[in-house]
């Protein structure tokens, strides 16, 4: 099974031009959707799970129409969006298990295993009988993983999900998601690089709409190993460094400034060779089709 | 920085959509309110109105301020808003980290919003102003163009109202940083002005009740409501002095208390400070070993019908204890519960009387206070409903879950309904504890059951669906809000545009009264009906909001049709065919009750056939007709199918100087005619079915002198149901029917038109209400009659077996045949043709006063004033054949008959009484008013004042039958209960007679010239002959009335009049108090009295002297209340009270007499033999004086403050 997505687009009302012409192909497996905030991610994920209507375009999910056979999708989707709330006065044993219900679990023993085991799987078995409303970010978060995983969903889209966790919660996050991607469509938008890196055996990366490069993280760092050099500056010469060299990244390192520019060979004596990482890619990805104008408005 | 947070506010609030909606619905709403008082739906509607104009300033703030009370939801939300946007928004944190000071936060914040819903509640004004400029309208009815008219009330209702509010939305807003807690505020609000009202059932209270209006609607229409139509049309509202002043005062100052507490309140913190106990701080387990690999067991799925089922109740749960949890909820509920409890208190107040608390009264008093609570609860949590995962963001999650989109939408209306059923029991625990709070330990439980969950609960069901409706349709809570209320407003006006008929009125019914004596009677087939008619639509609206139902992301107006077109599937398609042909069907059925079974006319169209009748037959007023003398009549009830056949004969003779050659018939429209001939040659001339008028020719003219017989056999049967309740004359138990269901001859002029609007609108001259006083040929017919002086009358009437039926007369034979139980009654004397015919399931008491049978036949259980209504009786009958003349019967009887009217009325020595007026009434305490004693002696005394002395049908007539009745009942009462006693009885007299010319439409008349206007010659008519007697003296009065009565009793035409009358009471009088007839009978007067100042000084051999310095004007008012002041020399009550002891309302009265008292000021001296208290002039409030609170001061030390002698 896998998910087909073909000349997707949509405008907002106020104009905003959210997917421009999104042709994507989905196996099985993670697939990570990478872009800056505000790329389209989340619309898109929306559209693939049936809250949004595209303008035009068509998304088929092995033989299920998405676009018009929403309950079907339904059955077979775990869905975390970005942000979302819970009942803050219902524990989460009870809220889970209402979940269930509302996913179709009906037999009441069945049921209750499989939330018992969804909140072993999400730490949160020791919280379940406190109420929701005083729940950390995180712990909202590992909830809402567990409503998405109900059910064994065969489509599995969470949206920027590890955005509000801590480094060990956002570990066993991963962990749990690449097991599922074992046999599911497990789709991951984030704008975290290293979090398609770690996982992800395909992916995408979006901007202002549209999917500037649909690769495998391995084969995309192949095609840019050697092609990123590195150097520490002072920070007062970067304008002069951005106009002679295709810079697409900078971060400070002990108060200067490291640069990685993109070139087929050595741009100079200073540079070194970087071991290229796909966030390297990502960038110069970015940097390579657009300036880097940022956000758009909507998301 | 404050101007900055000011304009950022404004700025916001201009740029939402919702601002201009709220502007444009006040707007409209102005508009439409002065459109309708200025004539535009007259084309439409019956026509309304008086002298009044639409415009004029009492009108323009009374609708200011009640607009501003509806204002109250867009407060809540925009005001409210201005407090919570940054916590819902998640922004504060931003906020309250910059420098800036909280008195700028809170402040502009404040500021801003009201401005911004100043801007709203200014299309209150401009919507009326532009309104009363249709050039459609109706110019007469508009008074010139007064900015301060509109000024006045906006600065003096909408911004202290708006500051009051917006504090208290603003504070809860602030403080609980919930919106929730804005809609028990906005509850809190309304309940003070529901109790306003509820406590001014008691006049008592009306300072009390004007003060706890929050919203001053209260105060003004008190402060108002003596005024007369020419006051109403020039007086701006007097906003600075009065009720009104202390109003606004105290609320502003709650408003500045208010807004001070939030501030003080207040704090830039991440959380709310701790009102109450916060929900302790985030639990974190420490992230342990990773566990195991993933291993989530693998479920079974369902997605069919099991699933639905448990989804749906598994929801309801998740729905419906959300609601009920929630503190807000407890806090709405005991909010309303209070005050039913409150108003459970002035539990169904006659005169300050209360009832007992009979099932009917109290389900009425608990479901009819809230009602509104109920509404509230509706409107309120299906908005909740709607909103209630998109304002938690747990709308993404759910709405990507794989159950169909009914479930969660039938869930939520499930939930509503729930909360609904749990606030209909707890309203039914409320009742039952009030009746054994009060002593009453009669539970029907059956009825409270059949009442709020069979028959309340249906209704508010399909308003939720209506909400819920809305809500879906509307995507914007708050407007949202505003339109389910506006729907409720809009059902209320839709008879003033014309819209009458139920099967557009959503949720409507043709009502239904539940009657101790009749239960629910035929009313709940009818019910039925309209219910399943209305459900089928129902169903309609549940589908459209399932196809509506917001899902995703996408609320483009757009899209959501698309959406709902993709959605509307087979199954929806299924069921909305059912229910529209369902709807389709059931409203034909209903139609062929109500319009093709029965007639249905609008009010409208019953004015044009009014109007119509006067064309076609006024030419036959005074065509010479023969005169009904005998009726002999068979009248055959027949309870359960709610039919009447009723065949016999009149006795007709020509009392004329003309032979008459046709006689003119008239009959009630639906009547079934079997049979309607003569006993000599004729033939029919005329048949109007329409307006039911016959004409028939004579072969030979009947000769003055001469008699014929008209023969009549007629059925009035039941069919279907009707549009409205209707029907209630003949019932499954407590049938009562006057004589004008029978034949009636000739043209009959008190069916004209009587307003003159409405008469210009059909082209019909203006009328006067009543002819001349004196004009000779009105009075050959009495004001009852226009076909018979009086009449010999015998009827047989029967019944089914366990009822009794009654008509007047004397019972001559009792029996039962086929069946059915017959009554054989006549009169052994002739009567006015004015009869009437009761039957129901009655117990009978029975006693005797001399050779007078009293009977009262009643509802068993419904003992409890039984002996009153005996005592009254006898006390009457002492009284009044002692000083009016002899009774003319051999027996009185009290009947009762169902509430669907609330009077009683005396037919030759009959009264019906319903059940709900004294029946029912819980006399308690030394200082309650006696109505059913009261109510007994008036009809008593008709006997004597209608039955012997009946008036000509001219001006002044109903004087010489109510104002004595009531004089006569006035005089018995005392008797019974003492002089001191009456004075509560006259206040309310006082009153009711300064409201009723408030309201009066067309002119007021003196006494003597009443056109049958009830606050003349009911309640002016008590004070004037309570004035007289106390005059002339109760003896000398009498004696004149014996005379009177003694010349003019059972005369023959031309019928007396009130000159006559007061020509009997003028030669009783002394020269030196003629002056009086004048002011009491002849002219509309008013005096103006009170005391400045009393003060005491001690005599020697404990004596004190009183000095009153006293101001008096006399006023002469006309027909629209235009006052001049005239000279004033008249004997008024000086008084003066001991102190009140304990438990005494005020002391007893050291020193009453009369004095003459000039205009203006002066002083008057008197002596007591104690130490006053108080003292005044007219204490008792015997004169005609709208302010009544001045007249009686403390009196005061003369030596320890001389200056209180002073003139002042």
């Amino acid at each position: 099974m896998q998910l087909v997505i073909e000349h997707l687009s949509k405008t907002y009302p106020n104009g905003t031009h959210a997917l421009k012409d999104v042709t994507l192909t989905i196996p099985q497996g993670m697939f990570g959707l990478l872009g800056p905030n505000g790329a389209g991610k989340s619309t898109l994920m929306r559209t693939l799970a049936t809250l949004q209507e595209p303008d035009t375009g068509s998304v088929r999910l092995g033989d299920i129409d998405v676009l018009r056979d929403k309950d079907a999708v339904r059955r077979t989707l775990g869905y975390l969006p970005q942000e979302f709330g819970v009942y803050p006065k219902v524990s989460a044993e009870e809220l889970l298990d209402h979940f269930a219900v509302l996913k179709g679990i009906i037999d009441r023993k069945q049921r209750r295993e499989l939330v018992q085991a969804l909140l072993q799987q999400t730490n949160l078995y020791d919280a379940r009988r406190k109420h929701l409303g005083g729940f950390s970010g995180g712990m909202r978060q590992r909830f809402g993983i567990a409503v998405a995983l109900l059910g064994n969903p065969k489509l599995i889209i969470v949206d920027e999900p590890t955005a509000g966790l801590d480094p060990a919660e956002r570990v066993r996050f991963l962990n749990l998601l690449s097991e599922l991607g074992e046999n599911s469509v497990v789709i991951l938008s984030t704008h975290i690089v290293e979090d398609v890196s770690e996982l992800c055996s395909r992916m995408a990366i979006i901007n202002q709409g549209e999917i500037l490069l649909e690769a495998e993280p391995l084969a995309a760092i192949e095609q840019v190993r050697g092609r990123v050099w590195k150097r520490l500056i002072d920070r007062e010469a970067l304008p002069v460094f951005e106009q002679e060299h295709r810079v697409i990244s900078t971060r400070l390192f002990a108060g200067r400034t490291v640069i990685h520019v993109a070139s087929d060979a050595q741009p100079g004596p200073e540079f070194e060779p970087v071991d290229a990482s796909l966030e390297d890619v990502y960038f110069t990805v970015m940097r390579g089709r657009l300036p880097t104008e940022e956000a758009v408005a909507t998301a | 920085m404050f101007a900055h947070i000011v304009g950022f506010e404004i700025r916001q609030g201009m740029r939402r959509i919702s601002t201009w909606l709220y502007f444009g619905i006040f707007f409209g709403l102005g508009f439409l309110l002065i459109n309708v008082a200025g004539g535009a739906f007259r084309d439409f509607a019956p026509t309304t109105g008086g002298n009044e104009f639409a415009n004029s300033p009492v009108a323009l703030a009374a609708w200011t301020a009640l607009l501003s009370v509806f204002g109250l939801m867009v407060t809540a939300a925009v005001v409210g808003n201005a407090a919570h946007r940054d916590f819902a928004t998640g922004i504060h944190p931003l906020f309250f980290t910059t420098p800036v000071r909280k008195r700028d936060y809170l402040g502009g914040r404040f500021t801003g919003a009201v401005l911004v819903n100043l801007i709203i509640f200014l299309g209150v004004p401009l919507g009326i102003m532009l309104g009363s400029m249709m050039p459609y309208l109706e110019r007469t009815r508009f008074g010139p163009f007064r900015l301060a008219a509109y000024a006045q009330p906006f600065l003096v209702f909408t911004i202290p109202n708006l500051l009051l509010t917006g504090a208290i939305f603003f504070a809860l807003a602030a403080l609980t940083r919930q919106m929730l807690s804005n809609y028990v505020g906005g509850v809190v609000l309304l309940v003070g002005y529901l109790l306003s009202s509820q406590l001014l059932r008691d006049i008592e209270n009306k300072r009390v009740a004007a003060l706890v209006d929050p919203f001053g609607v209260r105060a003004v229409s008190l402060d108002t409501r003596y005024w007369s139509v020419a006051e109403k049309n020039s007086r701006l509202v007097p906003f600075f002095e009065g009720l009104v002043a202390g109003n606004r005062l105290l609320w502003l100052a709650a408003a500045a208390l208010v807004f001070g507490l939030v501030y003080s309140r207040f704090r830039f913190a991440h959380h709310a400070p701790a009102l109450r106990r916060r929900a302790r701080a985030a639990i974190e387990p420490l992230v342990r070993a990773v566990p195991a690999p993933l291993a989530i067991p693998m479920v079974a799925r369902d997605f069919g019908a099991r699933a639905w089922w448990m989804q749906w109740t598994s929801t309801v749960r998740r729905e419906f204890w959300g609601i009920v949890r929630n503190v807000y909820f407890a806090a709405l509920v005991l909010a309303g519960l209070a005050f039913v409890v409150f108003s459970a208190t002035q539990l169904g107040k006659i005169y300050g009387t209360t009832t007992y608390p009979v099932t009917y009264q109290v389900l009425e008093l608990l479901s009819g206070t809230f009602a509104l609570f109920l509404l509230i609860i509706i409107t309120f949590y299906a908005g909740e409903l709607v909103w209630r995962e998109r304002e938690l963001r747990a709308n993404q999650i759910h709405d990507a879950l794989p159950i169909p989109t009914w479930v969660p939408f039938l869930a939520k209306l499930t939930a509503l309904a729930l909360v609904v059923l749990v606030v209909l029991a707890l309203l039914l625990m409320c009742g039952v504890v009030t009746q054994a709070a009060k002593g009453y330990f009669r539970f029907e439980l059956a009825q409270y059951v059949r009442e709020l969950f069979g028959i309340q609960f249906v209704d508010y069901l399909l308003l939720g669906v209506l909400a819920l409706t809305v809500h879906t349709l509307v995507n914007h809570k708050y407007v949202g809000h505003l339109i389910v209320v506006l729907f409720f407003v809009f059902t209320g006006f839709m008879s003033q545009l014309g819209l009458e008929h139920n099967l557009y009125k959503y949720g409507s019914d043709g009502g239904v009264v539940y009657s101790d004596m009749n239960g629910y009677g035929h009313f709940l087939r009818s019910w039925s009906w309209w219910k399943l008619y209305w459900g089928a639509f129902a169903v309609l609206l549940a589908v459209a909001t399932n196809l509506f139902w917001v899902r995703g992301q996408e609320t483009g107006a757009g899209r959501r049709l698309r959406l709902a077109q993709a959605r509307f599937g087979r199954t929806p398609q299924t069921i909305a065919a059912v229910a529209a042909i369902s709807f389709l069907g059931l409203g034909g059925w209903v139609f062929y009750n109500t319009n093709v079974q029965n007639e249905y006319r609008t009010s409208k169209q019953q004015e044009a056939a009014i109007a119509g009748y006067e064309k076609k037959y006024k030419r036959y007023e005074h065509a010479p007709q023969p005169r009904i003398t005998a009726a002999d009549l068979h009248v055959d009830i027949f309870p359960e199918r709610r039919d009447v056949l009723a065949r016999g004969t009149y006795r007709l003779q020509n009392k004329t100087r003309v032979p008459v050659d046709s006689v003119h018939v008239q009959l009630p429209r639906d009547t079934e005619i079997r049979r309607l001939a003569f006993s000599r040659g004729h033939r029919q001339v005329l048949e109007d079915q329409e307006l039911g008028y016959r004409i028939f020719a004579l072969d030979e003219p009947l000769q003055p002198g001469d008699s014929l017989v008209l023969l009549f056999d007629l059925a009035y049967l039941s069919r279907g149901f009707e549009n409205e309740t209707g029907g209630t004359q003949v019932v499954n138990n407590g049938t009562f029917f006057n004589n004008a269901f029978l034949p009636s001859v000739g043209y009959n002029a008190r069916q004209e038109l009587q307003e003159d609007d409405a008469r210009k609108k059909y082209g019909l001259k203006p009328r006067p209400r009543m002819a001349p006083v004196n004009d000779l040929r009105a009075r050959q017919n009495s004001y009852i009659s226009n076909d018979a002086d009086w009449i010999d009358f015998r009827a047989t009437v029967s019944t089914s077996p366990d009822q009794i039926a009654i008509a007047p007369g004397y019972l001559q034979r009792e029996w039962t045949q086929g069946g059915r139980r017959y009554f054989a009654y006549a009169m052994d004397a002739p009567i006015l043709n004015f009869y009437s015919f009761l039957s129901a399931r009655y117990a009978v008491k029975r006693d005797r006063w001399n050779d007078v049978a009293i009977e009262v036949y009643y509802h068993p259980g419904h003992e409890y004033n039984l002996e009153r209504m005996i005592g009254a009786t006898k006390k009457s009958l002492d009284y009044y054949t002692a000083n009016f003349g002899p009774y003319q019967h051999r027996q009185v009887r009290i009947l009762e008959f169902p509430r669907y009217a609330a009077f009683a009325q005396s037919f030759p020595n009959t009264i019906p009484y319903s059940e709900s007026i004294g029946f029912i009434a819980r006399v308690k305490g030394p200082d309650a008013i006696d109505y059913p004693f009261y109510v007994t002696a008036h009809e008593v005394a008709h006997q004597w004042w209608a039955h012997q002395v009946i008036g000509g049908n001219v001006q002044g007539s109903t004087m010489l039958s109510e104002t004595m009745s009531q004089y006569a009942a006035l005089m018995v009462m005392e008797k019974e209960f003492g002089r001191a006693n009456m004075k509560r009885f006259l206040k309310y007299e006082l009153d009711e007679y300064l409201t009723g010319r408030a309201f009066e439409q067309k002119k007021e008349l003196p006494l003597m010239l009443v056109e049958n206007q009830q606050y003349i010659h009911y309640n002016k008519g008590s004070l004037a002959m309570y004035a007289l007697r106390d005059l002339i003296g109760e003896e000398r009065l009498n004696q004149a009335l014996a005379r009177y009565v003694q010349a003019v009793k059972f005369q023959q035409p031309p019928y007396t009049n009130s000159v006559e009358f007061l020509s009997y009471v003028r030669a009783a009088t002394p020269d030196s108090l003629r002056y009086a007839l004048t002011d009491l009978f002849e002219t509309i007067t008013l005096w103006d009295n009170r005391t400045q100042a009393a003060s005491v000084t001690p005599l020697a051999g404990g004596r004190y002297a009183v000095e009153l310095n006293l101001q008096a004007r006399k006023m002469r008012a006309d027909s629209l209340g235009n006052e001049t002041p005239v000279q004033m020399n008249d004997l008024v009550d000086i008084g003066v009270f001991a102190p009140a002891r304990r438990g005494e309302k005020e002391g007893r009265l050291l020193y009453l007499r009369k004095h003459r008292v000039r205009s203006g000021n002066q002083r008057i001296r008197v002596e007591v033999g104690e130490r006053p208290a108080r003292a005044g002039i007219d204490p008792l409030h015997k004169l005609i004086d709208r302010i009544t609170d001045d007249n009686v001061v403390s009196v005061r030390d003369a030596r320890v403050t001389p200056a209180a002698a002073g003139p002042v």
